[in-house]
């Protein structure tokens, strides 16, 4: 005998909840795409406006170009599933650099390789010790990365002297990345292959749900089981990682070290995650962020031609800091006008 | 009694749903008036139209008749208008600064006094005592953080601000359950305060799930159904029964517990564990078995569950899940044992608002949906539509983000996480807090349904007639020890009450 004789025949709040807006934003997908229509925008427009635009050896220079932005964007993306921030990349990219550098200019005995896999090692490392301070010490990632990338910043100094590094690097070794198969180096095939990667764990593995739900409601997460502390750790590790992979190609592309390469890709990275949130799904995911780069650099790219006829360097920064600041503004707009239906929908 | 606030065609529709059709409410000068209603009946809706979060659709009227006999219109909707024309409101959160003093909080919404410029505190604590002592509350420290209080000191805090200048306008006083989480003997003192504003001429909108608090300090009470108005009636003319028959529109059949003849085998067996405000727990609960723990806050009965399922560490004993032991301060392990636990924050400790229905249930255990790495999101979507369908759940779809289901909803998500592990011993912390009486009663069905299936449960609530529905035994902690085991027909809410009212005299001992 059950104690309920009926289901009540009105429904409560949460049988209906609120349709989202249907405006005519919606209805073409412009909340979810818009990156995709501003990309189309962009090929449109400037092939009219620049001739050189929509050649293939402009694109081929934008995307090649971008490839380190959407590497560093994957590495900013697998801690921020969990909530976590690793503002450390860019340097993380400069210290895997100078690590390669330095093992192939005073040890040429050892294998060019071998050094770039000694300087993943090491990039490893400094994401565990990143781990270890924000899991163990709890402080917050933020700060936490923020401070490793000094330290990083302060060894990459140690390491190179303070001076340019050059002509180190064997062609076999820069053929690991160079070498062009349908015209693109081998580097870009690297980051869609990582990419594939990367969104097959998040959308698609017990170990991306798990990143999500430590991100989404910490407390939670741990309360259903999760080993919320290691999947923010280990997050971490990744991001160094990919963080120093970037390094990687930065050696085969130029075959260069310079002390001020690294920390200029966090922003376009950050940007790129940012932006690419808003798209496809409400969520930091990879395939926005992998749109956004390269909405973003075809943008740049077809502004640089059509206006200046050539490189003017402030456009990026400008371009990319307004397009972040507009694109969180639209998604957040977006997100502002759902807030008080779903409060309608759960009153608890 | 004159009439103070008159309130007609009210109606509120939201995108695809109607909040509120054509309502009325009157609300008589210094009377207590209660609102009921399920959730979504609408009575959040006009908390909030009430308070200008929300504008209403249509014209509706509302009149604030004056003692002079003068009429003076009330805009609806909006917050300044509704604070001028002297409504006050004590929202659920109460909404108070907990890092600071009662002092400070007082101060925040009234402003200071001062001496040359100078906040003077000295004057600010004298006026914070006072108001305070008008509310019978005189036995704390209002220079502690309001974080350290007891729960009903800190709601008296948030009356006492609420009404800070009430000689110059205060008229309505509208607390949206006030009692949420307020064991049985701060109820009463909470009373004690609403009476006193009462005296003064206060009138008070009193919104709440508890009934009986209904019963016991409301003069009238406006029952709400699907956003109608259902019926206005004195308090008098109605009993407990017609009035959730009004509530929910059908009858809600009340059941105790069947006391099984024969219990099955020990399958959670605390042994001397202590831990936060539990000094000693021994407790064994049998297959088949519904045990109750009761307890005002600061008996221990809040941390039996955190204690039990590992969420804070405990100083010293034993626990057993079937013959295994657990190891303390892992929820982890605790799983990983058999047990399954909801806790009693949902929010905080355990919905994943953003993620969907879908993977709010199988949180607890991922990978059985998956094939190799992979997880098949066809096999993760036909359980959760399983469950969803079992617990009659209601949501738009089971891909719909956890955040747009009601309360009790989300609890059936919970829930489901927790079943679907089969387990042994299941442990649960005020399961239906802040969910409506139809709902409610589907939750202590599925309770049922688990024990009678051979789980041993264990359950603490605050809600007194909850654990007389549910439980074979209940365990009135007091001083953090078991002070009273309750057994068959001892198990009413009176004897719980009492078992805790005798902490009363206590605690207010330690308090002064």
């Amino acid at each position: 005998m059950t104690a309920v004789t009926e289901q009540p025949a009105e429904p409560t709040a949460g049988a209906a909840p609120a349709k989202p807006g249907r405006n005519w934003t919606t209805k073409v997908g412009l909340d979810k795409y818009s990156a995709l229509y501003l990309w189309a925008l962009f090929m449109i427009v400037f092939s009219f406006t620049s001739e050189q635009f929509l050649t293939w050896t402009s694109i081929r220079l934008v995307v090649t170009e971008k490839v380190i932005v959407g590497v560093l964007a994957l590495a900013f993306l697998v801690p921020l599933a969990a909530n976590t921030f690793d503002l450390s990349i860019g340097h993380m990219m400069g210290f895997s650099l100078v690590i390669t550098s330095v093992i192939a200019r005073d040890h040429p005995d050892i294998p060019q390789v071998v050094g770039a896999l000694i300087a993943l090692a090491a990039c490893a490392i400094a994401g565990f010790l990143s781990g270890l301070i924000v899991v163990k010490l709890k402080v917050n990632s933020f700060i936490a990365t923020l401070g490793m990338s000094q330290v990083l910043a302060a060894l990459t100094l140690l390491f190179s002297g303070n001076r340019q590094i050059s002509a180190v690097f064997t062609d076999s070794y820069r053929n690991l990345g160079l070498k062009p198969i349908f015209d693109l180096p081998l580097y870009f095939y690297y980051l869609v292959i990582l990419a594939v990667i990367v969104w097959f764990v998040l959308e698609h593995t017990a170990t991306g749900r798990y990143l999500f739900a430590t991100g989404g409601n910490y407390e939670a997460a741990r309360l259903a089981g999760v080993k919320t502390d290691r999947y923010v750790w280990g997050s971490l590790v990744v991001s160094a990682l990919i963080g120093g992979f970037a390094g990687l190609i930065q050696s085969w592309k130029t075959g260069l070290f310079g002390n001020d390469v690294g920390p200029g890709f966090l922003f376009p990275a950050i940007a790129a995650v940012f932006f690419g949130a808003s798209q496809l799904r409400n969520r930091p995911n990879v395939w926005g962020s992998m749109i956004a780069v390269l909405t973003l650099a075809f943008g740049v790219k077809g502004l640089q031609l059509t206006f200046t006829g050539g490189s003017k360097p402030w456009i990026e920064p400008l371009f990319e800091g307004v397009s972040l600041l507009i694109a969180v503004a639209f998604a957040s707009r977006q997100g502002i006008i759902k807030i008080p239906k779903r409060k309608v929908a759960a009153k608890s | 009694m004159q009439p103070l606030l008159t309130i007609e065609h009210l109606s509120k529709v939201f995108p695809g749903q109607v909040a509120l059709d054509d309502v009325q409410l009157e609300i008589k000068a210094g009377s207590t008036h209660a609102l009921v209603g399920q959730n979504g009946s609408g009575k959040s809706t006009l908390i909030k139209i009430l308070a200008g979060y929300h504008e209403p659709t249509g014209e509706p009227v509302a009149v604030f008749h004056r003692p002079d006999g003068a009429d003076e219109p009330l805009a609806l909707g909006d917050g300044g208008a509704a604070d001028a024309a002297g409504i006050r409101f004590v929202h659920q959160d109460l909404g108070l600064v907990d890092t600071v003093s009662t002092v400070e909080n007082l101060a925040l919404g009234g402003g200071y006094r001062t001496r040359f410029g100078r906040i003077s505190w000295k004057a600010e604590t004298r006026r914070a005592i006072a108001d305070l002592t008008e509310l019978g509350f005189d036995d704390f420290d209002v220079r502690a953080p309001v974080g350290a209080l007891a729960p009903s000191q800190k709601t008296a805090v948030a009356l006492a601000r609420a009404l800070r200048g009430w000689e110059n306008g205060a008229r309505l006083l509208v607390l949206d359950e006030p009692t949420a989480s307020l064991p049985g003997a701060d109820v009463a003192r909470l009373f004690d305060a609403i009476r006193r504003v009462k005296e003064r001429g206060v009138a008070i909108l009193y919104v709440s799930h508890h009934l009986e608090e209904v019963f016991e300090i409301a003069d009238e009470v406006t029952i709400l159904r699907d956003g109608k108005n259902v019926a206005t009636m004195p308090i008098g003319e109605l009993d407990h029964e017609r009035l959730i028959e009004l509530m929910v529109g059908h009858v809600v059949e009340r059941r105790r517990a069947v006391i099984s003849s024969e219990r099955g085998s020990v399958l959670l067996d605390a042994h001397q564990l202590s831990g936060g405000n539990v000094r000693v727990l021994d407790v064994q609960v049998h297959a088949g078995e519904v045990v109750g723990v009761a307890g005002i806050t600061g008996s221990g009965r809040e941390h039996v569950i955190p204690l039990v399922t590992g969420q804070i560490p405990s100083n010293d004993g034993r626990l057993y899940v079937g013959d295994a032991e657990v190891p303390p301060f892992s929820p982890r392990a605790a799983i990983a044992a058999g047990m399954a636990f909801v806790s009693a924050d949902r929010q905080r400790q355990g919905n994943f608002a953003t993620l969907s229905v879908t993977a709010n249930t199988t949180m607890s255990d991922v990978k059985r949906n998956s094939q190799g790495p992979r997880l098949v999101h066809s096999k993760e979507r036909a359980e959760a539509e399983g469950w969803v369908s079992k617990l009659r759940t209601k949501t738009s779809s089971t891909e719909a983000p956890m955040a747009t289901l009601s309360g009790g909803n989300q609890q059936k998500v919970l829930f489901a996480r927790g079943l679907r592990l089969k387990p042994k011993v299941i442990v649960l912390d005020e399961p239906t807090r802040g969910i409506d009486v139809g709902a409610k009663e589907e939750i202590h069905s599925l309770i049922d349904q688990a024990a009678a299936e051979g789980s041993a449960v264990l359950v603490a609530s605050t809600d007194t007639e909850e654990l007389v529905r549910l439980s074979h035994r209940i365990l009135i902690l007091r001083d953090g020890v078991i002070a009273t085991e309750l057994l068959g027909d001892e198990i009413t809410v009176e004897n719980i009450e009492r078992a805790q009212l005798q902490q009363q005299t206590k605690s207010k001992v330690s308090h002064s």
